[in-house]
């Protein structure tokens, strides 16, 4: 159990039609959630180290502005994001994926973000200007990888076509918009909702 | 009981003069001994810097015993330092010499046996000969006197098919250069310098602006009908505010864009070649209030070593600049103290200092450096002349007074790359946030370490493949031997 932990990750990003599938029917909730966890708080670390320690060729940054929570912020809020837009889509147009199932897939996608970037953080330090660009390559790669790996994911949870699934991701980004949206109107209106009330609890003090 | 008291007075009276101490140190601290400048980090923030000039001199024309100055337009300083101010409210020019004192006025000269003056002149120019050039704006022509204040040529208005029939030749400020072809900036040109052969003939125009194109007005202007259009504003390219010339024959200018590039170095072709690899292209002040807007700069001065300094009206601040387009410091403003001014509108170098000329007050401010302005002014120069190890020397000494100024270090890194210590060079670099120049130290350190550790390195990996050989061939046998296989 304990190195099928490590192992099967690594197989699910080099097989990821054989590996979406295990996940889906043959690994139990728990093993996934454990996994995409990892996943998750891994590549929050990456990300840290990488502004924190990259090479001063590929990584121009400013210590001042340095902030690891929102790093955090930025790797759980968007993955969230994706989860709920993709599962409120989906429920609506036949997909057969459990949020849970969304959940992982998505984190395993993340996989290779963090594989191929974090030896990057301690290579970029040895490399001159001229071979920042194998570091660019790489970067693209995993991108592009990742990209792959969630494409295959929400393809296999929810049993779509090629189609169907190039077309739900698509908008899936929208509706996150919309989230995105919807969430700053929602802390607008309750931030004046509460202006209001404690307004009304001044007037009704300085009354008495 | 009272010497207790006593005793619990001085503490108290202690802590107090500490508690003072700290809330007035603080400032006082931050202020500098010679008064503050600015300077902008690598990041767009404003940063302190201690002031590189101060103002030492206020002149009027009552105190030069020439009579007041009635709006004078424009001031120039000759190769010999005398200081040559357009009076052009009283049409003259008054010449003085490097410390001040009058020498002489001119308010007329002869020409053709007839004397003949100026009507408000508005531009002038001294070559390296010590000859006249003054834009006689209101007499619409150009005089170009030798250095006795002779009449020598005049350049009046120019037929071209260039130019519009109704054309009007307004010049308010000129250059000439070593070969003797004046360029001229006349108001309502708008496609750049009017150049002048040594003759005083219209050759050609130089250097026009770009057209700044605001897509909702092109919006609105594709929608309309022609007669609306012609009654739309037009899109020209905005007007230069004024020129200088440099030793090697290139033209400086300053216009006034908002957007884009405001200051230009233009070739013989009018290309702009103007260096910006500094952290910010040079345009004045990169971080202004919304409502008073980018700097509007009015007047340019070249110095030697590709340094100039360019004259912003709207807050009457003088940023100068190096050849690579470094910022190196600003000083001046608006005000009623001495080095702060109404109406700034011409600077001009004099050795190493600065006169700034007042139109409305009539009056002209004398910067002077400080040790710091020295020091930096020095370093740019011993580093544009490739003398590195002066240029280290004088960059630390700047660094000392002002760790803010972070080109600086670039200039004492490359003078550690060229003596070999790459692994500081790296640092110096990295602090002025070069990565080209990081990167090229970098290549030789790295070289350097992996020579150094090569025979080590190239042990212990031979060491290892070894040895692996050696167990994978162990297990092998041994496997055999139990007769385990695969």
């Amino acid at each position: 159990m304990n190195k099928e932990l490590v192992k099967f990750p690594f197989h699910l990003i080099v097989h990821p039609f054989n590996g979406y599938w295990d996940l889906k029917y043959d690994r139990g909730t728990k093993f996934n959630l454990m996994v995409s966890y990892a996943v998750l708080l891994l590549l929050a670390v990456t990300n840290i180290l990488s502004a924190q320690y990259s090479g001063f060729l590929v990584n121009l940054y400013n210590p001042n502005e340095m902030n690891s929570l929102l790093e955090v912020v930025y790797v759980v809020v968007p993955v969230l994001f994706w989860c709920v837009a993709n599962w409120s889509l989906t429920t609506l147009m036949d997909g057969e994926g459990k949020f849970v199932e969304i959940f992982t897939s998505t984190c395993y996608a993340l996989i290779p973000l963090v594989v191929v970037n974090f030896p990057w953080i301690w290579l970029s330090n040895v490399i001159s200007l001229q071979e920042t660009s194998f570091y660019y390559f790489s970067n693209a790669v995993a991108v592009l990888w990742f990209l792959f790996l969630l494409f295959v994911g929400n393809m296999t949870v929810h049993q779509f076509s090629a189609g169907k699934t190039l077309g739900i991701m698509a908008l899936t980004v929208v509706a996150m918009g919309f989230m995105a949206f919807i969430g700053l109107l929602f802390f607008s209106l309750v931030q004046q909702i509460i202006a209001f009330i404690s307004v009304i609890y001044q007037e009704l003090v300085m009354r008495s | 009981m009272i010497k207790s008291m006593f005793k619990g007075r001085t503490l108290l009276l202690l802590a107090i003069c500490c508690l003072l101490g700290t809330s007035l140190g603080a400032p006082a601290a931050y202020a500098d001994g010679e008064g503050a400048s600015y300077n902008y980090s690598f990041w767009g923030n404003t940063v302190t810097s201690p002031a590189a000039y101060q103002a030492t001199d206020l002149y009027n024309g009552s105190d030069l015993g020439a009579g007041a100055f009635k709006e004078p337009n424009d001031l120039h300083v000759a190769a010999d330092n005398r200081i040559y101010v357009l009076d052009s409210g009283n049409n003259r020019i008054v010449i003085l010499d490097e410390r001040f004192k009058l020498d002489r006025v001119i308010d007329s000269f002869v020409r053709d046996g007839q004397p003949d003056t100026f009507a408000n002149p508005q531009g002038l120019f001294v070559t390296d000969k010590n000859e006249v050039i003054v834009a006689d704006t209101g007499n619409h022509r150009v005089v170009h006197l030798n250095s006795d204040f002779e009449w020598v040529k005049t350049i009046e208005a120019p037929e071209s098919e260039l130019l519009p029939a109704n054309f009007q030749f307004q010049p308010v400020r000129v250059v000439m250069d070593k070969a003797q072809r004046t360029y001229v900036m006349a108001t309502g040109v708008f496609d750049g310098f009017m150049e002048f052969n040594a003759e005083g003939a219209f050759t050609s125009f130089i250097g026009a602006n770009r057209v700044y194109i605001d897509p909702v007005e092109y919006f609105w202007k594709q929608i309309s009908t022609q007669a609306q259009r012609s009654q739309m504003v037009m899109f020209t390219p905005t007007e230069f505010t004024n020129l200088d010339i440099d030793g090697e024959g290139f033209l400086y200018a300053t216009n006034g864009d908002q957007w884009g590039d405001n200051i230009k170095k233009l070739n013989a072709q009018g290309n702009d070649i103007l260096r910006r690899t500094g952290y910010f292209s040079p345009q004045g002040d990169i971080r202004y209030s919304v409502d008073t807007g980018p700097s509007r700069l009015i007047d340019i001065d070249v110095g030697d070593s590709e340094i100039y300094s360019v004259l912003d009206s709207k807050r009457g601040r003088i940023f100068t600049y190096n050849g690579d387009g470094h910022f190196m410091y600003v000083f001046g403003g608006l005000g009623n103290l001495l080095g702060e001014f109404k109406t700034p509108t011409a600077i001009e170098r004099i050795g190493d200092d600065f006169i700034v000329l007042d139109k409305a007050l009539g009056e002209i401010t004398v910067f002077r450096t400080t040790a710091y302005g020295r020091t930096l002014n020095e370093a740019v120069r011993s580093y544009y002349r490739g003398d590195e190890q002066k240029a280290y020397e004088l960059y630390s000494e700047t660094v000392n007074m002002n760790a803010n100024l972070e080109f600086a270090y670039a200039g004492i890194g490359k003078a550690l790359l060229r003596q070999g210590d790459y692994e500081e060079a790296m640092k110096h670099f990295k602090r002025s946030m070069d990565q080209g120049n990081y990167s090229k130290a970098f290549l030789l350190h790295r070289k350097e370490v992996l020579r150094q550790y090569f025979g080590g390195i190239m042990t212990v990996i031979v060491a290892a493949a070894a040895i692996w050989l050696g167990t994978m061939a162990y297990l092998k046998s041994a496997r055999r031997k139990r007769g385990v296989s695969y």
